[in-house]
């Protein structure tokens, strides 16, 4: 054992030089979902902005997350959380539910592990 | 209760209005002579059915942090969840709830005394000043 340790050290250390950036979203991506909503041509410095505030909603969206949470006394962030998030963003109103809003932006293969679908036999995929 | 309530609700709902208007030319009041600038009437109006509305979006939000939580009641921790917008709002409702935490302890530690030592006299200064503050904090 004591052979082994002095090897897997500086491994570690390696492992953490080789990724020392930050987690974050591909920009492709964010690109493609702004391009595919903004419907007109948009800058490359726009990109970058449009980039930076992205980051910057994510960290924004943790933060309110862990408060939500603390707040019904849990330490795990659940759908509930997110929903009430999504209140507070008037994103869910009334007249809007969640589901609509699954239904409506994302994929389908998503959306099957999100909303209750009934199959045949009389079963619910997911099952809560 | 639909067609009866109708009209009972709206007069409550005038009389909200009232109140709340009232509360907002006072506010003005202070305010313009603090910075030395009036209020149309106008403008008076124009704030107090701002704050009328914005009620309404208050109360459905406390409504909802208290459900998710698996309350029935408001309670001061969902008041500053509802302040988290804004770092100086929340300060400022934070400081105040604690204030009103510690001002109730010690109400409460003054009638357990009260109550242990002899039931009488109370003091209704200091019962006025607690529900004015009260007030200052629902505001």
């Amino acid at each position: 054992l004591q052979l082994l340790q002095p090897k897997t050290v500086p491994k570690r250390l390696e492992a953490s030089q080789r990724k020392p950036r930050e987690p974050h979203i591909p920009s492709s991506l964010i690109k493609e979902i702004f391009r595919h909503f903004a419907k007109m041509p948009v800058t490359r410095d726009a990109f970058n902005i449009v980039e930076k505030c992205a980051e910057r909603y994510f960290k924004q969206l943790c933060i309110d997350l862990e408060a939500y949470t603390h707040h019904a006394g849990k330490k795990t962030v659940e759908e509930t959380d997110l929903e009430v998030l999504m209140r507070r963003q008037r994103l869910v109103t009334d007249k809007m539910p969640l589901n609509v809003l699954i239904e409506r932006y994302l994929p389908l293969q998503y959306r099957k592990l999100l909303i209750p679908v009934a199959v045949a036999g009389n079963k619910v995929i997911p099952c809560k | 209760m639909a067609a009866a309530g109708g009209d009972e609700q709206q007069m409550l709902a005038q009389r909200l209005k009232a109140a709340v208007h009232y509360t907002v030319g006072c506010l003005c009041q202070e305010v313009g002579e603090d910075k030395d600038v009036q209020f149309t009437k106008q403008s008076i109006a124009a704030i107090s059915e701002i704050t009328f509305r914005q009620c309404e979006v208050f109360a459905k939000d406390l409504e909802m942090f208290a459900r998710h939580a698996k309350r029935t009641t408001v309670t001061t921790e969902d008041v500053k969840l509802l302040a988290r917008k804004s770092n100086s709002l929340l300060k400022y409702i934070t400081q105040k709830s604690e204030e009103l935490a510690s001002s109730n302890m010690e109400q409460k530690e003054k009638k357990k005394k009260k109550s242990s030592a002899a039931k009488g006299k109370r003091t209704p200064g200091e019962q006025e000043a607690a529900v004015t503050e009260n007030e200052d904090s629902n505001m």
